[in-house]
């Protein structure tokens, strides 16, 4: 894996956590959706620190080389992230929705006073 | 038998008013309810000026929310069968009657109001031919034949008003007329004839259509196993 990558992975992750810590500082992210960022950042650090482990993984695998496997896994890991994203904004969806119809039936204008007697 | 109309109305200002007036014409004696999904033109303004029942959603949140809003409303105030009724004066009340008696004479828990039944060509061109695919995916998945999946004219009995209401994701669209029909619920068309729409626009403007066959057919060819 060359040099430059490493230092890359490094700073990559040095940023990321200010990045997370800012914001859960700032109470911009709750702490439980802050950990996934957290995590990621450990594994890029891993993979600077121990670049033994994707050169081997990557030798097992029959990548060309260490870098591609990094980009594979960077890459597999966001996708799961945004599938989870879709998930979870299909159900926020499903709530809002939910939360509007108990309103619009609480203010709701039927004329009961008429319907009712009938 | 205690009937409901549910009329979903997105911006139906056009025509919202002539609608509910010949359905109040038409059918004295059943319930109706509007449900304004949060419309940004006057049809709020129309509602409360004629007093007319409904409930307002206070955001655009969608027919199927919209639908399930409604559902809600007939399941706690105890009606025994809804009809999806369109706001912009495609369905003709006239119907309303005829369906209410073939679900109580036949037990069935949908009752579609059929264009084709009767025999009539579907028209041509695209939306015939979405009506067509989607009517063979209906009966090559479930085995019932529903000649006009796609007619926004239909009764649902208290166990369907249960389902709608409790629901996930539940469209009053064919996809879940496939799935009921699979899970075992008598679903009966009869014949009808519809209008035109009379004013505003349709849920199904022409940049939709493609998004709303992409969702029906994959819902029942695929979701529907799932489910």
């Amino acid at each position: 894996m060359p040099f430059t990558l490493r230092i890359l992975l490094l700073v990559g992750a040095s940023v990321a956590l200010y990045i997370i810590a800012k914001k859960v500082r700032h109470s911009k992210i709750q702490m439980e959706d802050s950990i996934y960022w957290l995590v990621l950042a450990a594994v890029l650090v891993i993979n600077a620190i121990f670049p033994g482990i994707a050169m081997w993984f990557s030798s097992v695998l029959g990548f060309i080389s260490a870098s591609n496997f990094v980009f594979l896994v960077v890459i597999a890991l966001l996708l799961i992230k945004e599938f989870n994203n879709s998930a979870d904004i299909s159900l926020l969806k499903h709530k809002v929705d939910e939360l509007a119809q108990e309103d619009a039936l609480a203010h709701c204008q039927d004329g009961s006073e008429k319907a009712e007697k009938e | 038998m205690r009937v409901l109309a549910l009329i979903p109305a997105y911006n139906e200002e056009a025509c919202l008013e002539d609608t509910v007036m010949a359905l109040r014409d038409a059918c004295p004696d059943i319930g109706y309810l509007v449900v304004n999904d949060g419309s940004s033109d006057g049809t709020r303004a129309i509602l409360d000026s004629l007093r007319l029942s409904h409930v307002d959603l206070p955001i655009n949140t969608g027919l199927t929310s919209a639908f399930r809003t409604g559902m809600k409303y007939a399941e706690r105030h105890g009606y025994d069968a809804v009809v999806q009724f369109d706001a912009d004066g495609q369905h003709l009340p006239e119907y309303i009657g005829t369906m209410a008696e073939v679900m109580e004479r036949q037990n069935a828990d949908i009752v579609i109001a059929s264009r084709y039944l009767d025999g009539s060509e579907r028209p041509t061109g695209a939306r015939g031919a979405g009506s067509r695919l989607i009517s063979r995916l209906i009966k090559a998945t479930t085995g019932t034949t529903i000649t006009d999946p796609t007619s926004g004219m239909r009764m649902f009995d208290r166990r369907m008003i249960s389902y709608f209401a409790g629901g996930f994701d539940t469209a009053p669209e064919p996809d879940t007329i496939a799935l009921a029909a699979r899970k075992g619920y008598r679903v009966i068309e009869v014949p009808a004839k519809m209008q035109e729409r009379q004013g505003g626009e349709s849920y199904l403007k022409l940049v939709n259509v493609i998004k709303y066959m992409t969702r029906t057919c994959l819902s029942i060819l695929l979701f529907q196993w799932l489910r």
